[in-house]
């Protein structure tokens, strides 16, 4: 599905954490490219940087040297506002504890984003309804997040990330808080979305099942890519 | 913008509903601390209505016509002339309700059992009927008719110090408008009761027909002429206006806040004192509100952080954290002011000696007694001054949780979930 658009390009990418005391050297001359239709996976221990990078990557985060160019803009040229517009319009995420709004239910955790971004309440609710039903969580709509297991509450908050049609969707540990089973659907979900919608996607994780499903496995070790892999599987 | 603010508001109102416990007991301490103060003010701003209309109405009225040194030194001989003419004119003008005529005399009534420097107001007692409190206050007796010449009404106290009762007599002495002392003779046509010691037990009123006749003024003179207003709040203006206009010379027109500076004293102590009181209750409801709205706050700070990792402008946070705090206010604010009135109008009519205990004789100001009746003054400017003091006080609380907030850091919230 790699059609060669690079989406984000980083170069010598390194991110230090300095406490006063300390300086933590998280990420050592980071460079990566990931391409339109990417589904990718980074792995490694704990502490080798994988979220550290999927933050730099995701603009939550300024690396302190290197450059990070996402289709085309570079994020140190970039205010903060300017970094949350693109947050906003090109990235979608899907974190580890869903992160749902609990005040609000599927349907409207879901809209959210489309509502910052001024989208026509018909439109919305077109965009909405459409992949709630491609995302089998019809029925859904106005549980509250409390009201869904872990698996309808990753599924509502992979519905957030890519109902905008981002550039790129970054998951991180997507996988950690449901069953082998629940990750296994939702990564089929996910690939589907991927193949069906060519949206991108960047995983973090531990789970060998994630690995399973990427086209390209990027290791991490001490902060630095340890090596780049290809799986000829699921190319 | 308009959708985001819907969004906004919509999470903003949710969130405030979350832990429905606190804020209900949120709601309260504001419902409480609106509720009070709107029902003492109530309370009082009515019993001082109360004593500013009844002293100004059995005195010299809401506003006074008196010679220009009279205030100095209110002797016999400082009167005002014309009169007549004055009093036809104010009487024409729309914001006044009606004048009274009055010829004060100070000097010293005698009975066998001894004396007592008194106040004789000389009145039209026709007027008098309609304008003061005084004639309902007689306990014993009649009140006076026009063209009663030598009868009097006196006070309680006074007739008790004079031994005298109705039908009996006392010398009265003073100085005429020429300086010479001067004497006659009054018999007592009635007895009153108003609870206060100075009138009960110096203040004594004649028509004012003998009164001018033993100062030696003519009918067109008088030591004051009092005004009734139909709005004594807001007078200012209008006497500066009748001052231009209708004073001559000698004359000058004064607000009932100078004529009787020991009651406008008392009573702006009292309002400073009720102020005090309520900026106190701010600070107590603000202070219990304070550690609620804050740990709602900061208890969400990462749901905070995944908003702005999903696009959301830390504007947009700020804007519902203050959000939520207007969402309090506007509950809570109306329901206090509704809690106010409510107290206010269940204890309307009720005498505060039997609610409280006390003797009425003791509820004076500037020496004057006040009513023991219980009569709140519904000031909707006053009601919505204070709902809107408290609105803003509980606004104020949003200012720390904002600034917190728009100090957190996306990566470390998300981080320590």
């Amino acid at each position: 599905m790699n059609t060669n658009n690079e989406i984000v390009s980083l170069t010598n990418i390194i991110k230090n954490y300095d406490n006063g005391k300390v300086i933590t050297k998280a990420l050592q001359g980071i460079d990566l490219k990931i391409y339109q239709g990417d589904f990718s996976v980074m792995m490694g221990p704990s502490g080798c940087g994988k979220s550290t990078l999927l933050n730099i990557i995701g603009a939550l985060d300024r690396a302190t040297s290197g450059s990070v160019i996402f289709n085309g803009k570079d994020f140190n040229s970039l205010t903060n506002k300017e970094l949350s517009i693109i947050r906003r319009n090109q990235i979608g995420f899907v974190f580890q504890n869903y992160n749902l709004l609990p005040v609000l239910t599927a349907y409207e955790n879901a809209e959210y984003v489309l509502m910052l971004q001024n989208i026509p309440l018909s439109q919305r609710k077109e965009k909405v309804m459409n992949l709630f039903k491609e995302m089998e969580l019809e029925g859904l709509e106005n549980r509250l997040p409390r009201e869904l297991s872990g698996g309808q509450q990753q599924r509502v908050a992979i519905a957030r990330a890519v109902v905008t049609n981002p550039l790129l969707v970054l998951a991180d540990e997507i996988t950690a808080n449901v069953d082998s089973k629940t990750a296994q659907s939702l990564l089929m979900l996910m690939e589907k979305l991927n193949k069906n919608n060519n949206i991108t996607f960047l995983f973090s994780t531990h789970d060998p099942i994630v690995k399973k499903f990427a086209r390209k496995v990027i290791l991490l070790k001490d902060g630095r890519i340890d090596k780049e892999e290809l799986s000829s599987e699921n190319i | 913008m308009r959708s985001n603010l819907l969004l906004i508001s919509k999470i903003g109102w949710r969130s405030i509903w979350r832990n429905k416990r606190r804020t209900l007991i949120s709601l309260f301490s504001i419902v409480i601390g609106t509720g009070i103060p709107i029902f003492f003010v109530c309370i009082a701003w009515g019993f001082y209505a109360g004593l500013i209309d009844d002293v100004a109405r059995l005195m010299s009225g809401h506003i006074t016509y008196e010679h220009v040194e009279y205030r100095n030194s209110p002797s016999n001989d400082l009167w005002v002339d014309d009169i007549q003419k004055i009093d036809q004119t104010l009487n024409n003008n729309s914001e006044i309700l009606t004048t009274k005529q009055i010829v004060n005399l100070q000097g010293v009534a005698h009975t066998a059992k001894g004396s007592v420097g008194i106040s004789l107001m000389g009145v039209e007692p026709e007027k008098e009927i309609t304008i003061s409190f005084l004639p309902e206050n007689i306990i014993e007796g009649k009140y006076l008719s026009k063209g009663d010449e030598r009868w009097v009404v006196v006070g309680q106290k006074l007739a008790k110090n004079l031994n005298i009762d109705i039908g009996k007599k006392f010398v009265f002495t003073t100085n005429n408008v020429d300086g010479e002392l001067t004497e006659e003779l009054f018999r007592v046509k009635g007895v009153f009761k108003t609870g206060s010691k100075e009138i009960d037990g110096h203040f004594v009123q004649s028509d004012i027909g003998i009164a001018r006749k033993v100062a030696g003024l003519s009918n067109d003179d008088v030591s004051q002429l009092g005004i009734i207003v139909k709005n004594p709040d807001n007078h200012e203006n209008f006497i500066k206006d009748l001052q231009k206009s209708v004073a001559k010379n000698s004359g000058v027109f004064l607000s009932w806040q100078k004529i009787m500076p020991d009651v406008a004293t008392t009573i702006r102590m009292d309002r400073t004192a009720i102020s005090s009181f309520m900026i106190m209750l701010v600070v107590i409801v603000l202070f219990t509100m304070f550690s609620t709205i804050l740990m709602s706050a900061l208890e969400r700070k990462r749901e905070f952080a995944s908003l702005l990792a999903l696009g959301a402008q830390q504007i947009e946070l700020k804007i519902q954290i203050f959000l939520e705090t207007i969402f309090f206010g506007l509950i809570a604010c109306p329901l206090g002011a509704l809690l106010g009135i409510s107290l206010a109008k269940w204890v309307e009519g009720y005498d505060m000696m039997d609610m409280f205990g006390g003797k009425a004789e003791d509820m004076t100001v500037g020496g004057f007694g006040m009513d023991t009746i219980i009569t709140p003054l519904f000031s909707l400017p006053l009601i919505l001054q204070i709902s809107i003091f408290f609105f803003f006080a509980v606004q104020l609380l949003s200012i720390l949780p904002i600034y917190l907030i728009s100090r957190i850091s996306i990566t470390d919230e998300l981080r320590s979930a």
